[in-house]
């Protein structure tokens, strides 16, 4: 090896001021017709010992790493896992909590090979989406758990998988909600407990805890909910009375429906049905109690606010509200004439029907919205955007292709596009998984 | 001074009609500052372009031979046949004394370099030639003799100035050398040299490297000069490391056909001067041979997907002459077939293989890898067989950690090229046996 650095070191230094050392292979004669330029002689030796030495190279030595442990979960189906791919290369990146959500819940395992993007994913995104590291972690099981001990990048993997009580006492805002998380969805009550028991002492925490909440809710959350409706923080605020929206049964939504059929009356004339709308005057102290704000246009005029108001109120308002009280269905309200109200009106229930999950709500505004009827206005296809997002496509996808018509606009495409992508994501996931 | 032509024996020289037409109009003379000839028959002249600087053209009758510095693909150019047909019509001064430096050193070459050679031929190159292609491979090879000589001399001075230089030097130390090859007609070189530009800053041992490659050009040098007593299969080698091209329909129609189950082992995609390149690996299953098809695409356009990685071709391959015959086209594809994951070689194999490679083609530098191996970490990334031997990934590799995650520390078979930097790993086959390409 010696030799080949001799010649190295020539060549660097020239051989207008070098010797040209020696270089002899074994078993090789030195070629007897050899250039009278030094600088020929180097190049004809060098290229000698390069072949030499590519074709003599000797393997090196290692230790195999130590084995990951055998996964119990099986892998996801080949589709399922070109789909992760898919994602992970930027097709509906927003759509990547819910494939994560429905491969766990099926007790299913991301493809190895796609882990490395996965985790990469996670941890860029965590800042914004703290939920996506401990999914990643989840679905990518032991492998995750193994890449994660030589790539410190991904240390996460391993605080989201082992939650103790460790991680509640001890550990960062991550570690304590993955704990709460996990405590939550294995014993609600006591995860209530406590958040109820730890609740003073917290201070900027209590939004977490809220969001938390959100998982398993229940009327037995509603005392503590509806205490934090008058906590100090506007944030905890907004979350106490978005959660109390949801939650059937609770008394806010009782208090929200007295006023929202104040709002809106089914009134049958010569020329038919059709819906009358009669916004709030004002936003009353009760109102902003219950988690209303005046809205932008408050300050400078009173009419701007007042549809506004309506929205607000409608968008807390249980749906059931209206089925009852109008004696429809939720595809017959929707079809009911309501002159210059549906942006109002779509925006309200669609952001109602999201919150409360109401399928049969969300896919007939859906359809209403494919079928002709979405606002012109910028939120209408803002709010399609969302309900596409949350709907149970196997309720709104078959209905939504079925009418894909010539040239919809470019909202309703692109809802359609992304009923199908999780109408086929979801399908893939099931695939080989039985029910039990 | 030569007889003279007339303009119809001019244009029959032009490649194409548009050529013909565009040296026609060059030829009214308000284009060229400077023209003269000389005995025996030297034509020379500079024409104005789009260039700041004049064109320089150069014509040896005798052959005739003759180079243009302008960046035309087109051989020979317009400059050259309009500089032939003002001097058809009379208007270059003949005994206009002796030729400036820059056409007398071309025109001073030495005779045997500069097309007295033998007629060139291209190994596979089935029929006979028309008398203009006949011409042109002539030329061509003269050309190329006449670039390789350069090189070489352009080689020694390297290595006698010191390589240490090389540091401090810009890109344009290795883009003008390979742009004069390209004049040359060997793009082969050419590609080879403007990838050393970046070897200065390639980390510790670019000077190796860098040692290595030109050892290895002028070893191409060499080879080409003393081509007429090489074996024909080494012979083709050199060819086609210059950048000799060989027509696919040639290669089929002059090549025995090798029908057998080829795998396709792994892919690697690269991109260099707006065209795509797809290098393909297979190996047979019933002959053991591996073969590279290459495919090409421009910027931007899909490359040819026919060989799927995973799959086995059922298919007649061509092989293209060669020492060690590795690049084949596929003559006609029978069947796709699904099957596992190819049976995997030790390191141990890779390297005893390659090294036979080596003794037949020197300047062999990727080599395909099938290996039952699983990933460490050395500190650099390695893969290590069941033996304990390792070699290490390619630099530009990465951390391959999709690699790392599909073995989860057990061995699994991978496909790759094996280079004398390391192991460009290309494909993995996962526990269920499918195939991922890294």
């Amino acid at each position: 090896m010696s030799t080949w650095q001799d010649l190295v070191t020539a060549s660097l230094i020239g051989t207008e001021r070098s010797a040209v050392p020696p270089a002899a292979v074994p078993g090789l004669p030195i070629p007897a017709d050899a250039p009278a330029d030094p600088a020929a002689i180097l190049l004809d030796r060098a290229a000698l010992l390069t072949v030499a030495r590519r074709g003599g190279r000797l393997a090196e030595r290692a230790d195999p790493l130590p084995a990951a442990e055998p996964d119990p979960a099986a892998a996801v189906s080949p589709a399922a896992g070109r789909r992760l791919a898919r994602m992970l290369s930027g097709e509906h990146p927003d759509l990547l909590a819910e494939w994560l959500t429905a491969a766990v819940a099926r007790g299913r395992r991301a493809p190895a090979h796609l882990l490395p993007a996965l985790l990469d994913r996670a941890r860029r995104v965590s800042p914004t989406d703290p939920e996506l590291r401990r999914l990643a972690a989840l679905a990518g099981g032991s492998r995750a758990r193994w890449l994660a001990g030589l790539n410190r990048d991904w240390a996460f993997v391993t605080t989201h998988t082992v939650p103790g009580d460790g991680a509640w006492r001890l550990g960062d805002g991550g570690q304590r909600r993955g704990y709460l998380t996990q405590l939550r969805s294995r014993d609600p009550d006591a995860a209530r407990e406590l958040i109820a028991a730890s609740w003073d002492a917290a201070g900027p925490e209590r939004v977490m805890f809220l969001s938390v909440l959100a998982d398993g809710l229940s009327l037995a959350d509603e005392p503590l909910l509806e205490a934090a409706l008058d906590d100090r923080a506007a944030e905890v605020r907004g979350w106490a009375a978005y959660l109390l929206a949801r939650l059937p049964g609770s008394a806010l939504g009782q208090r929200m429906a007295g006023r929202a059929l104040g709002c809106l009356r089914l009134a049958r004339g010569i020329s038919g049905t059709h819906l009358v709308a009669s916004p709030p005057a004002e936003c009353d102290a009760a109102m902003r109690r219950d988690g209303i704000t005046p809205g932008q246009g408050a300050g400078r005029s009173q009419l701007a606010s007042q549809p506004h108001l309506m929205l607000e109120v409608i968008a807390r308002t249980p749906l059931d509200t209206w089925t009852r009280e109008f004696g429809r269905s939720a595809e017959q309200i929707l079809a009911v004439p309501a002159g210059g109200w549906p942006p109002v009106l779509f925006t309200g229930w669609s952001r109602a029907a999201m919150a409360q999950r109401d399928q049969e709500w969300m896919a007939g505004l859906i359809n209403w919205a494919i079928a002709g009827g979405l606002p012109g206005h910028p939120s209408g296809a803002e709010t399609l955007r969302q309900l596409v997002r949350r709907v149970d496509p196997a309720i709104g996808a078959p209905e939504a292709t079925a009418s894909r018509g010539a040239g919809p606009p470019p909202a309703v495409r692109d809802a359609i596009t992304v009923l199908r992508f999780r109408y086929d994501m979801l399908k893939e996931l099931d695939y080989g998984h039985s029910a039990g | 001074m030569a007889e003279r032509w007339d303009r119809a024996r001019v244009l029959a020289l032009a490649p194409d009609a548009p050529s013909q037409r565009a040296a026609q109009s060059l030829a009214s003379g308000r284009s060229w500052q400077l023209t003269g000839a000389a005995e025996p028959g030297a034509l020379w002249g500079e024409c104005r372009g789009s260039a700041a600087t004049p064109y320089r053209t150069v014509v040896d009758l005798a052959g005739p031979v003759y180079q243009c510095s302008c960046p035309s693909r087109k051989f020979p150019c317009k400059h050259v046949l309009a500089l032939m047909l003002l001097w058809a019509e009379g208007s270059v001064k003949d005994d206009a004394g002796h030729p400036p430096d820059w056409a007398g050193s071309w025109l001073t070459a030495p005779q045997g370099v500069r097309g007295g050679g033998q007629p060139p031929r291209d190994q596979g190159v089935p029929g006979d030639r028309l008398p203009g292609q006949a011409r042109r491979a002539e030329q061509r090879e003269a050309r190329v003799a006449i670039g390789l000589a350069e090189l070489d001399r352009w080689l020694c001075d390297q290595v006698r100035q010191g390589l240490a230089a090389s540091q401090q030097a810009g890109y344009g130390r290795w883009d003008d050398i390979a742009a004069r090859m390209i004049d040359a007609q060997a793009p082969g070189l050419a590609e080879r040299l403007r990838a050393l530009a970046s070897v200065p800053h390639s980390g510790v041992g670019w000077d190796g490297r860098l040692l290595e490659e030109y050892a290895l050009l002028r070893l191409l040098a060499v080879a080409y000069r003393q081509r007429d007593g090489l074996p024909p299969p080494l012979h083709a080698t050199v060819r086609s490391r210059i950048g000799f091209s060989l027509r696919q329909a040639d290669v089929v129609a002059g090549g025995e056909p090798i029908r057998d189950r080829w795998q396709v082992l792994a892919r690697r995609d690269l991109e260099q001067d707006r065209i795509r390149t797809r290098r393909t690996w297979l190996q047979g299953r019933k002959t053991g041979r591996p073969a590279l098809v290459l495919s090409f695409a421009p910027t931007g356009q899909a490359l040819d997907d026919t060989l799927s990685v995973g799959t086995d071709a059922d298919a007649d391959l061509v092989f293209y002459p060669g020492a060690v015959p590795l690049r084949a086209v596929m003559a006609t594809k029978h069947d796709t077939l699904d099957d596992g994951p190819p049976a995997g070689d030790t390191i141990a194999g890779l390297l005893a293989s390659f090294a036979a490679a080596l003794a037949e083609d020197p300047w062999l530098d990727s080599w395909p890898a099938v290996l039952d191996v699983s990933p460490v970490r050395t500190p650099v990334p390695a893969v290590s067989d069941t033996a304990g031997r390792a070699l290490p990934l390619h630099p530009g590799t990465g951390d391959c950690w999709p690699l790392f995650a599909i073995s989860g520390g057990r061995p699994v078979t991978v496909a790759g090229e094996w280079t004398p930097r390391g192991l460009w790993p290309l494909t993995a086959w996962d526990e269920g046996g499918r195939a991922v390409l890294l």
